[in-house]
């Protein structure tokens, strides 16, 4: 009898084991992925102001601007970087900052030095980096990072400056980033000053960034670019873009980012075009009219089911 | 009741395959905090079970010049796939030690080394790393991108870093080794050495370096591991015999003779033929312990078993005054100390570094060690040695009263209290704590009470919170001090360097180097220059504030310079060095990698008119 009843135990938790194995999320194997983890699918394009065949380092650079693109098991991050091109007047190259710390970046996501909730933790590490370099690097630049969390399908930002990023949903703006400025055409930035120059020159700490979390849902399109494309491209003109945007494949995005940039940028040498830039110079007394000038970074993602 | 039996039994066993198959399918623990473990590189030939990997994790290393928690010339570049090779230069990405040719054995701060060091050992620094998969290894190729040659040995252990359980038996086999050798240029190579075969798989590695013979500071971007999952069979090719390798084999009979069982030999065998011995017993006692002085430790033990009287001098306790047992890490063990135990009653000299890890040397071993031979002891090299916790410093504290030189370099698993015991050594010369935990209160306490340090090594201390009233300390209590190692001390200011500057006069040695938070334009280091009229190094490594004046100033006063650093600052022209090295004539290295006004034109300028300089200028590209 005893016995029985003790076998009977290990019938009930077998039969009851057995069971809760038909969860169809475990039920692949150890593949890893299974239903559930986002991804995002990103395409870049962009021009430099001055036409020049800028060379593209890894994460490219185009102009002064940089930007990266970089996958991790636990998120998919990228950012952009706007080199102030004022150092050029005292002989340092603007994008070399820019483009060591967006390649910075990278080398951070890549090696998993980072929390996917924290990416204002992804620039001060990066900017603190760019000290331990032996070369004397110089130089500003704002930033803009915008992190995708796989698994809690959240995405944090950290936007420095005037660079930025919009969240797209159904044809309209859902989430957009703030632009921080000093004074007009002054934004914040991240910067090494020469000793010299320490105390002079805008130096903005990381810790100054704004930083945003919100869900976000399959199909979601986020936009991030330096302010050449914001200055010239009203919103309405962008999300015309990003109707034509049928799936998501990386074929169809890169094209649709090229088109925003190049739009982007053919807006940017007309004279007479009332751009955002005019706009708000206008409004801050100044009589301004036609487009701005400036290096143009565009990066389009959507946010899709996350493939290995 | 029979046939609901084999029913049961039936279902119980789908409960365990279940249980089984969950095991399994369970997911991994996020290794989010795991942030210096890279995704696993690993191809595998289908035909012959080939498994290529690159290094998942650096596990232990010895030194490195970057900071910590950075990634920049950091050890553990190393893991994972290369990012720089095939280019050559100097880059963040790569893996790069601390010290670099005969540099830092020239300076003040140099310590004598030990008698008796075998004279195949010349490892300088190592580094450990892990791979994902356990192979029987056929090769190892170690991808270097910048002034190459420093491996000099390969070994590899039979442990697994990542199985749960600890292992019965760590044993490290030596894959190859040779002699540091000169290798011309500055390119990137990758080393591909000849390794042997070995009996055991595993997926530790660990290469031992030679820096002395380049230029430059080597870097090394990745390791290679080419293995066999399976056990290979007889292999066709023989495998290359290394004298070293005899000699390493036979290491392991040191600990295992007893002196009773010899004894017990020697009495039951009759000699019946007395060969001529060559007199040698006849030579006075003080001249065949002046002979044995030439033998390395292995040898001396081996002696000590072929008769009498060599027994009785080879365990002579004035044999075992310099004891260096750092060659023998691979091998060194709680039962080596104890047989060592009896002879070392006198030791003045102890170098333990690398020694003891992975269970190798217990804390009680270690302890009772130190209980029988640590009052003579008045050097203590313990470098590396990672079995040290605060108990054992606190027997050194105890039971080495005369201790005068203590090195814990790279020990950084020593909990911060256990620094506290380091005050009671009240006689200490030379204290090297580089890239240890100490902190501010227990170094303020050292400072205090060790008024004799005249070397004081506090380079990477990150726990320190402010140097400033550590260098006060110092300028107020250490009036002999003579070498001071600052590197990367992170928040130091003119006000510490004022008050080192007027406190310790004698200073021939300070490391400064990737201190950002001194300014030239305080004057600091003019004042450095005006009253350490001794100084023999400088290193201002990465301080991007150095300028014409300072280069002036110390041309004017510091003319003993053996040793100036000043990479990475904009300010210093030519026209100054020119006159630094006019004044100071025994200048001998002179670092000016990236000063951008110094170009190469100028370098050469600068060599055809004081050719005994070595000017060192690093590129990227």
């Amino acid at each position: 009898m005893f016995s029985v009843l003790s076998y009977g135990r290990l019938v009930a938790r077998a039969v009851l084991g057995g069971l809760s194995q038909t969860d169809p999320r475990a039920g692949g194997g150890g593949s890893g992925s299974g239903s559930g983890d986002y991804g995002l699918v990103t395409a870049g394009c962009g021009f430099g102001k001055d036409f020049r065949k800028g060379l593209l380092k890894k994460g490219a650079c185009y102009g002064d601007d940089a930007c990266f693109v970089a996958r991790h098991r636990s998120a998919d991050v990228l950012g952009v970087a706007d080199g102030v091109g004022g150092w050029r007047d005292y002989g340092v190259d603007p994008s070399q900052f820019s483009g060591t710390l967006m390649r910075t970046c990278e080398r951070l996501v890549k090696e998993g030095r980072f929390v996917p909730s924290n990416p204002i933790g992804i620039l001060t590490t990066s900017y603190c980096e760019l000290l331990q370099n032996k070369v004397p690097l110089l130089g500003s630049s704002t930033a803009c990072i915008v992190v995708l969390d796989r698994t809690s399908h959240r995405l944090h930002t950290a936007n420095l400056g005037d660079s930025g990023f919009l969240v797209v949903r159904g044809g309209e703006v859902v989430h957009r980033s703030d632009e921080q400025q000093h004074y007009f055409n002054t934004p914040f930035q991240l910067s090494i000053a020469p000793p010299e120059a320490e105390g002079v020159v805008l130096s903005d700490s990381p810790d100054a960034a704004d930083s945003t979390s919100f869900d976000v849902q399959l199909g979601d399109i986020i936009l991030t670019a330096t302010d050449g494309l914001f200055d010239n491209m009203p919103d309405y003109m962008i999300l015309q873009e990003l109707k034509k945007l049928k799936n998501s494949n990386y074929e169809s995005i890169q094209q649709t980012a090229r088109s925003i940039a190049e739009q982007a940028h053919e807006l940017a040498y007309d004279p007479n075009y009332m751009s955002p830039f005019a706009q708000f110079a206008c409004d801050n007394g100044l009589n301004v009219r036609g487009g701005k000038p400036d290096d143009i970074t565009v990066l389009l993602s959507i946010v899709a089911e996350y493939t290995d | 009741m029979s046939p609901v039996f084999p029913m049961l039994t039936v279902l119980t066993m789908f409960y365990y395959i279940c249980l089984r198959r969950r095991a399994r399918t369970a997911p991994r623990g996020e290794m989010m905090n795991s942030h210096r473990t890279v995704e696993p590189h690993s191809r595998t030939s289908p035909l012959n079970a080939e498994v290529i990997q690159y290094a998942k994790e650096v596990v232990d290393f010895s030194s490195h010049y970057g900071s910590e928690n950075s990634m920049s010339y950091t050890m553990w570049n190393l893991a994972g796939v290369p990012n720089v090779f095939p280019s050559s230069g100097d880059f963040t990405q790569t893996a790069v030690f601390r010290t670099y040719g005969t540099w830092w054995d020239q300076c003040p701060s140099a310590s004598v080394p030990f008698k008796r060091t075998p004279p195949n050992f010349q490892s300088q620094d190592y580094v450990e790393l892990a791979f994902e998969q356990q192979v029987y290894p056929t090769a190892v190729h170690v991808l270097e991108t910048y002034h190459p040659g420093a491996v000099i040995r390969i070994l590899a252990c039979s442990a697994n870093p990542y199985s749960p359980s600890p292992p019965a038996e760590v044993r490290w086999e030596t894959l190859w080794s040779e002699r540091p050798t000169k290798v011309n240029g500055s390119q990137a190579r990758q080393f591909k050495p000849c390794i042997k075969q070995i009996h055991f798989p595993t997926n530790l590695i660990r290469l031992e370096v030679n820096s002395s013979l380049l230029d430059y500071y080597t870097e090394l971007d990745a390791v290679v591991l080419h293995g066999m999952k399976d056990k290979p069979g007889l292999s066709l090719k023989t495998s290359l015999i290394d004298m070293n390798d005899l000699e390493d084999d036979d290491y392991e009979e040191k600990d295992g003779c007893g002196m009773d069982t010899l004894n017990k030999k020697f009495s039951s065998t009759a000699l019946r033929d007395r060969p001529s011995n060559g007199y040698f017993d006849k030579l006075p006692y003080e001249l065949i312990q002046l002979i044995l002085n030439h033998l390395t430790l292995p040898d001396l033990c081996r002696l000590a078993q072929t008769c009498k009287l060599l027994n009785q001098h080879c365990c002579d306790p004035l044999q075992y005054l310099h004891l260096n047992l750092q060659p023998y890490w691979a091998k060194l063990n709680d039962t080596s100390l104890e047989f060592l135990q009896a002879r070392c009653t006198l030791v003045q000299w102890l170098n333990l570094s690398w020694t003891g890890n992975r269970g190798f040397i217990s804390v009680a071993g270690f302890s009772r060690f130190l209980k029988v031979c640590g009052s003579e002891l008045v050097r203590l090299e313990l470098s590396c040695s990672h079995f040290l916790n605060e108990t054992c410093l606190e027997i050194i504290s105890e039971m080495c009263p005369n201790l005068q030189d203590l090195n814990l370099s790279s020990c950084d698993k020593l909990p911060p209290q256990a620094f506290n015991h380091v005050a009671k050594l009240c006689g200490l010369k030379r204290l090297v704590l580089y890239r240890t935990k100490v902190e501010q209160t227990a170094l303020l306490s050292i400072l205090n009470f060790c008024s004799e340090l005249q070397h004081l090594s506090l380079g990477s201390c990150v726990m320190i919170e402010d140097y400033d009233v550590i260098a006060s300390m110092i300028g107020a209590k250490c009036k002999k001090l003579r070498t001071l190692d600052l590197w990367r001390c992170k928040n130091i200011t003119e006000n510490g360097i004022a008050e080192l500057a007027s406190g310790c006069p004698l200073l021939e040695e300070l490391d400064l180097g990737w201190c950002p938070t001194l300014q030239s334009s305080t004057g600091c280091f003019a004042r450095l220059a005006r009253q350490l009229p001794n100084l023999q190094k400088l290193f201002l490594t990465a301080n991007r504030s150095v300028c014409d004046t300072d280069i002036e100033e110390l041309a004017g006063n510091c003319t003993r310079l053996r040793q100036l650093d000043i990479l990475g600052t904009r300010m210093v022209s030519p026209a100054s060095l020119r006159k630094l090295l006019e004044s100071c004539k025994d200048l001998s290295l002179l670092d000016v990698s990236f000063c951008s006004q110094i170009d190469n034109r100028a370098v050469l300028e600068l060599n055809v008119s004081f050719p005994k300089v070595f000017i060192k200028k690093s590129f990227t590209q």
